[in-house]
């Protein structure tokens, strides 16, 4: 072995580096060579910053490049269309860079901001950007990945969902309350209150207060009103119901409601852990149980369907038991938001007991830190054991994407928050690189795309198994173990070379300056054919002392190429991450072992039956196209359907209506109705042939319409014209 | 929107009708007239899909086909000519909950009351619409009705009418948010049946000419097709009407046709001979009017009184204010 290979070796087994020709990377500010181009993300246009939109009906966010889209094509359609876009574009990335820099707050005080630092003097510019600023229809929240991105992007499509959950609601309990309260009010004015000439005063109101004997009107009405006054019990039930509607706590009040005080206020659904939420779920589960009776009852009385014998008991006794899923699914959902470092045991316990029970509590569990060694590298364990425990419970909806990525899922994520029961929404924010270099968003994309942290959803709502549930898709090459990127470059004599590489678990551990130790770079008079790169290096067999050693090619801050050599710690880390994904792979029906064996079964014994046919047909077998056509004809003789057995016929001599076919139209009743009587779907039949003579029947069968009576031989050979009934019954025979 | 509690106890305790429990009076129709089969169909359809009496609604204008509330046990409009279609959008749009019918007649549909015809179409309310086209004002004794065919002999046109029929269903086609068209004939009951019960669970307008017979004025007008089933085309579809096997035995004339091609349906429904029976076109996603004019505001009596008052505003005089005196709030029960 060469004395370099064998240094690499060492390195390789042992992570150490003295007396080497190797260098430390720490200090070096080295990453890997994809993420070269991505050095000032500000210059980029991407998915980020987002906009959290304000207002009910818009989408509930929107990337900022994508608002900016939106804007152009309506202001930058005419002749001076360059100039606006160049403006506005210019504009778009400033605000970007101010959001870069910790700037925050709503898109128009930071467009403002923007457009102040750049419009100087220049009255196109200022043109530019006011056109645009005009177009702009909606604002929100500017808000780039990082820490805060989850709680904030998960709490907002929350409130959309239970705005508009709200509004439902409110618009259902305040029809039901005010058709409640018509009832009362239509009594009213039908007692003896009601019509009391002070009552009938007031009604009429003040104009016309001359013109009508109020006493006079009230005599009259006493009179003719018929008196059924509201039953008591039911008057006090309808009262209850309206109190019970009116002064529920679940949702914010309507406009124009009457203020209630500090303790009439609505239920604050958002927590902070678990424990509390359960406590107050627990509380306000005999709340929820009276308002969903009051609703129950209303719609019965609004109905006039209540009955007391069959429903005074069923109301008494209507406790939890009563309410199903899609009740429940009309009550706002609770939203807790959790840090994964932050998760003690007794927390743990109250989270999988609220995922098991299937409460609608949304739970948000969001990892900062993946990379922490303890003592094998977690990659966010915590979280992704939740989720995976979560999708055991299999009524779970279930979430984990990176922060990078929530933009990608918003549909998802609002499917999840609007799923009837648990939801867990696991998420990386990327906020924890202790170098500052690299921005969260590429510390969460590298998360997600080295499969350190995959995207995947599991909506139990999608369907029946694994395939409709199972989503893994929009993670990159799905199929592969590792994505392959193109990676070009220029070499020392100026020429363009280009290779493609796997982004593995290694490069996005190597973006973290804690893994520095396991990583040395070799000087560049040292690379030689042993140093592979590291997906080739993962797809090998595992030998003892290995003939070649990991590398990954990294760029320096001056983008110069570096190529560090990586111990087998990362390389066995990184098999250990590729068998998780492996996993994933096979719920998502991906290389899925199960079928991969049925299919080697199926495609074993169809060679075996391909190999026998061959054997019994011998060389002078008939030409292969003849056994199809020889074994396709018997089997069209066998498909053909037999001709149906003929359906029983009446007798020819006995009379009968096709009844089906009768049309209802009277003709035949009205010559006799006992001898023709109407079934129970009032068509004809004959009910009775003695109840009438044969020249009724034979009369009936000429007068009807569709000519469906058929009269048949006659009963009695001694009716008068017998035989000239006979004559005219022949053509209805 | 009801909770399950009220919906499994409203399935517990279902009302079981009859079919003698929509029956009202004994229909004063000719003897074999097409309508009591028009009658029978519906009053089937209604206890078959339990509908409760209370909740349902025949509104209709003026003609023979008219009379068909007085004979439902229902709540029924008998209304002025031609504005049954009016009516009944105005009973829909105020009680939404309710199931609305309307029974018309080719005069009273297709000629006084064409305009309504066209405007509720385009409106697409969800009400069922049976327009009885018997070719003749009959109620008044045979006058010629803008579908009588041309050379219609009849009070009004002794020497036979000039002009070519008005065809209700391309005019109907031919109408924007159009969602529901189809024909039945009254002779084959089993067939009007299925259309009928298709067109009440279409949400929309659904229009149903329904060729009868009139056994009085016109007493030959549909023999030949009622003699010859190859006269008959019915239309048929996985997305329409599926034809039973004993209709199939009897009626082998048979079209497949996809209910949602409105162009063939155009086409279709021109064609007088053989006459096509069956769903022409069907578009469950035209919006409803009642639903887009639905705001969702909730309309208390402060609300009513507030919007009345507004209007009532455009109107003051100035000068006059002071007078004005506005009604006292009724007081609370």
């Amino acid at each position: 072995m060469e004395a370099d290979l064998q240094q690499h070796v060492a390195f390789y087994l042992t992570g150490k580096t003295p007396g080497t020709s190797l260098d430390a990377v720490d200090g070096l500010k080295l990453r890997p060579v994809l993420f070269a181009g991505y050095r000032d993300l500000t210059r980029l246009r991407y998915d980020f910053p987002l906009v959290l939109l304000d207002g009910p009906d818009a989408a509930f966010v929107q990337s900022l490049s994508g608002l900016i889209d939106g804007i152009l094509t309506q202001v930058a359609g005419g002749d001076d269309g360059e100039r606006v876009t160049k403006h506005v574009l210019r504009l778009e990335q400033e605000i970007r860079a101010l959001v870069a820099a910790g700037e925050s707050g709503a898109l128009s005080v930071l467009w403002v901001k923007a457009a102040d630092r750049l419009a100087g003097t220049d009255k196109l510019f200022k043109d530019s950007l006011g056109r645009a600023r005009a177009a702009l229809k909606t604002d929100g929240e500017v808000i780039d990945c990082g820490a805060a991105l989850p709680v904030r992007f998960l709490t907002h499509a929350w409130s959309r969902i239970q705005q508009q959950k709200a509004r439902k609601f409110q618009e259902h309990i305040g029809q039901l309350a005010l058709k409640l309260s018509n009832i009362l009010k239509a009594d009213f004015v039908r007692s003896e209150a009601g019509q009391q000439a002070k009552s009938l005063k007031a009604a009429v109101g003040g104009t016309y207060d001359d013109a009508f004997d109020f006493e006079v009107m009230s005599r009259l009405l006493g009179k003719g009103t018929p008196k059924n006054a509201l039953p008591e019990s039911r008057r006090r039930r309808i009262e209850w119901a309206i109190s019970a509607l009116e002064s529920q706590r679940f949702f914010p009040l309507q406009n124009g409601a009457k203020k209630r005080g500090e303790a009439g206020k609505a239920h604050s659904f958002v927590f902070e852990n678990c424990i509390e939420v359960l406590a107050a779920i627990r509380k306000r589960q005999p709340e929820m149980i009276e308002l969903a009776k009051a609703v129950a009852i209303a719609e019965f009385e609004i109905d006039n369907k209540y009955v007391e014998a069959r429903h005074d008991s069923f109301f008494r006794e209507f406790n939890e038991n009563s309410l199903d899923a899609r009740d429940l699914a009309q009550f706002p959902d609770y939203l807790v938001c959790l840090n994964a470092d932050n998760i003690q045991a007794a927390e743990n316990d109250r989270l999988m007991e609220i995922l098991s029970t299937g409460m609608s509590v949304k739970i948000l569990v969001q990892s900062d830190d993946i990379l922490a060694e303890q003592p094998h590298l977690a990659l966010g364990k915590r979280s992704k054991q939740l989720a995976n425990m979560a999708m055991g419970l299999n009524d779970v909806y279930v979430l984990q994407a990176s922060g990078s990525h929530l933009f990608q899922f918003r549909d998802r994520i609002l499917k999840g928050l609007s799923y009837p029961g648990s939801a867990l929404f696991s998420v990386f924010s990327g906020a924890s690189s202790p170098d500052a270099d690299i921005t969260p968003y590429l510390v969460a994309a590298a998360a997600m795309d080295s499969r350190a942290f995959p995207a995947y959803t599991f909506d139990p709502s999608a369907g029946p198994n694994w395939a409709s549930r199972f989503y893994l898709e929009a993670n990159s090459q799905v199929d592969l173990d590792w994505p392959v990127q193109s990676v070009a470059y220029e070499d020392e004599a100026h020429q363009r070379v280009s290779e493609k590489l796997a982004f593995t678990l290694i490069d996005f551990v190597a973006c973290d300056r804690r893994y520095a130790k396991h990583l040395a770079r070799v000087p560049k008079a040292k690379w030689n054919g042993t140093m592979i790169p590291v997906g080739e290096f993962l797809a090998r067999e595992p030998m003892s002392i290995p003939d070649k050693v990991p590398c990954l090619l990294m760029v320096d801050a001056d983008n110069v190429l570096q190529k560090v050599i990586i111990d087998d710690k990362l390389i066995r880390e990184a098999n250990r991450c590729r068998e998780t994904w492996h996993s994933l792979q096979e719920l998502g029906g991906i290389h899925n072992s199960h079928a991969e064996r049925l299919l080697a079964r199926e495609r074993k014994t169809w060679e075996e039956h391909e190999q026998q046919r061959e054997a019994k047909a011998g060389p002078a077998a008939a030409a292969p196209v003849a056994v199809p056509a020889a074994t396709a004809a018997p089997a069209a003789t066998a498909a053909t359907p037999q001709p149906a057995a003929a359906e029983p016929e009446p007798p020819s001599d006995e009379a009968y209506i096709e009844t089906p076919r009768c049309t209802s139209c009277d003709e035949c009743t009205h010559i006799n109705s006992k001898m023709f009587a109407y079934d129970a779907n009032k068509q004809a039949y004959i009910a009775s042939r003695e109840a009438g003579t044969y020249a009724q029947l034979v009369e009936a069968a000429e007068s009807c319409q569709v000519s469906i009576i058929h009269p048949g031989k006659p009963w009695n050979a001694n009716e008068p014209g017998i035989d000239e009934l006979i004559k005219r019954a022949a053509v209805f025979a | 929107m009801t909770t399950a509690a009220t919906e499994c106890m409203l399935r517990m305790y279902e009302d079981q009708h009859k079919l003698e429990d929509y029956q009202s009076g004994v229909p004063r129709w000719c003897s074999g007239c097409g309508d009591n089969a028009v009658l029978t169909a519906v009053q089937r359809l209604c206890r078959d899909e339990k509908l409760r009496p209370e909740k349902t609604v025949f509104v209709s204008g003026i003609g023979c086909s008219s009379r068909f509330p007085h004979y439902m046990k229902t709540y029924g409009f008998h209304g002025i000519h031609g504005r049954a279609l009016p009516i009944a959008e105005g009973v829909k749009m105020a009680r939404p909950d309710l199931d609305v019918f309307v029974n018309t007649g080719d005069g009273d549909c297709c000629s006084i009351g064409a305009a309504h015809w066209i405007h509720a179409i385009r409106y697409n309310m969800n009400i069922t619409v049976f327009l009885h086209d018997n070719q003749i004002y009959g109620l008044t004794k045979m006058q010629a009705s803008p579908t009588s065919p041309r050379g219609t002999k009849s009070n009004t046109t002794p020497r036979g009418s000039h002009l070519d029929a008005l065809k209700p269903l391309t005019v109907t086609l031919g109408v924007q948010n159009v969602s529901f068209v189809a024909q039945a004939v009254d002779w084959i009951p089993e067939v009007l049946f299925d259309i009928v019960k298709a067109a009440y669970h279409h949400k929309g307008l659904s229009f149903v000419r329904i060729v009868q017979r009139c056994p009085e004025w016109l007493p030959h007008q549909f023999e030949p097709w009622m003699q010859d089933p190859q006269k008959i085309q019915l239309l048929h579809h996985d997305q329409g009407l599926r034809i039973s096997p004993a209709m199939a035995k009897i009626y082998k004339n048979q079209l497949q046709h996809d209910p949602s091609n409105i162009d063939r349906a155009r086409e279709i429904a021109s064609y007088d001979d053989p006459l096509p029976v069956g769903i022409l076109y069907r578009n469950p996603e035209v919006p409803c009017y009642e639903d887009l004019h639905n705001t969702g505001q909730l309309r208390t009596n402060e609300y009513i009184q507030a919007g009345l008052e507004a209007q009532f505003d455009k109107f003051t005089i100035e000068g006059s204010k002071k007078s004005r005196s506005r009604p006292a709030e009724s007081p609370a029960p």
